[in-house]
């Protein structure tokens, strides 16, 4: 009489054991030396066109631009301390207030970069619609002296997103400023 | 020394060993290393990721914070100017102290011009010529330094013959924008 199936394999499986020690050997030897040679921190460079501070009347400034087609169409984000204003030679057009924020404690002046970026896409759509045949790039950033320079290099970064990747920096007292917006602004 | 006695055996061998694993001979302990070497294949590919076949080429100093942006353009080897809130420092050498009378007005520093041409007039002397990568320059700036500080620093580079200024800043991780 055949035996009845028990159901259970009689063969022995051996699991065979990985031996994992020179795998550690060399992850022990690898990481010690990515470690040393990774860049947690990665440095780039924002290259800057050539502009140059205008003068406490606020014309100098107008001047420069009147260089190229290019560099009198350039349009301007011009930073006070109250609120950021976006331009062409053709007229300025408000962008947003500031408000204050605490960084590390300390309050300080910002702006709603955002809104930047939405209106640069705008003023170069604009630009280059009307003038196909010139390839913009130039955008100068005009401030207050007080400016944080974060600030500065935000607008700067908000203006690339929008294809103005040639950024400038014009300095100038908050008095000049003001006159030359509002002077953009009654055109 | 004497051999120990029958007393001292289960101080030697342990409370909780059996008798029949004292006489059982060796036994062999594995280390369960499945799950550290998990670990380290994590942490390899992370640091592969952030691997850098150049090296960190710019030092940064302590004493600044350097702006964050989206811009992609690597760093090259040039002249370093670090501007913070307190001083000036130009190629490692603190050359001016920031002052009220510094922030009033927006024309070039002189002694930082005068330091200027001296490293570009070294620079000339060594190798006879002066090519374009000797008018570059690049400028680390503290988060909380004032545009005036800022366009001062620029105008001396522009006056001392560096005409391409870049502006160095950490790169923000998911950026886009090739500038320059």
């Amino acid at each position: 009489m055949a035996k009845a199936a028990s159901g259970r394999s009689r063969r022995v499986h051996h699991t065979e054991n990985l031996d994992l020690l020179p795998v550690m050997n060399l992850f022990c030897c690898i990481i010690p030396f990515l470690l040393l040679s990774a860049s947690f921190l990665q440095v780039t460079i924002i290259q800057m066109s050539q502009t140059e501070g205008i003068g406490a009347a606020g014309s100098g400034a107008v001047a420069n631009l009147a260089r190229s087609e290019e560099d009198r169409l350039q349009p301007k984000v011009i930073l006070t301390d109250e609120e950021m204003f976006i331009g062409t030679v053709a007229g300025t057009a408000h962008v947003c207030y500031s408000f204050t924020q605490s960084v590390d404690g300390v309050e300080t002046l910002t702006y709603d970069f955002d809104s930047l970026r939405t209106k640069a896409e705008e003023v170069y759509r604009l630009l280059t619609d009307a003038y196909p045949m010139i390839d913009f790039h130039k955008v100068t950033i005009l401030t207050v002296e007080e400016t944080r320079y974060d600030n500065i290099v935000a607008a700067i970064d908000a203006c690339a997103e929008a294809g103005f990747d040639q950024p400038g920096l014009q300095v100038a007292p908050t008095a000049s400023v003001e006159r030359a917006t509002e002077a953009a602004m009654s055109r | 020394m004497s051999a120990p006695t029958k007393r001292h055996l289960p101080l030697l061998l342990g409370y909780n060993k059996s008798k029949a694993s004292v006489r059982g001979g060796k036994k062999k302990v594995e280390v369960q290393l499945t799950s550290m070497i998990d670990m380290f294949t994590i942490l390899i590919v992370f640091l592969l990721e952030s691997f850098s076949a150049d090296g960190q080429i710019v030092t940064l100093s302590d004493a600044l914070t350097l702006p964050k942006s989206r811009t992609q353009t690597p760093v090259n080897l040039r002249l370093e100017i670090q501007v913070t809130n307190r001083v000036i420092v130009v190629d490692g050498d603190p050359v001016v102290a920031v002052d009220a009378d510094l922030l009033s007005t927006g024309n070039a520093i002189p002694a930082v011009v005068t330091r200027l041409r001296d490293h570009m007039e070294y620079g000339r002397r060594l190798r006879g010529t002066i090519n374009e990568e000797d008018t570059e320059i690049n400028i680390q700036g503290d988060v909380a330094v004032p545009a005036i500080l800022l366009q001062r620093v620029m105008a001396s580079c522009s006056e001392a013959g560096y005409a391409t200024q870049s502006l160095e800043v950490i790169k923000l991780e998911g950026g886009g924008t090739g500038n320059g």
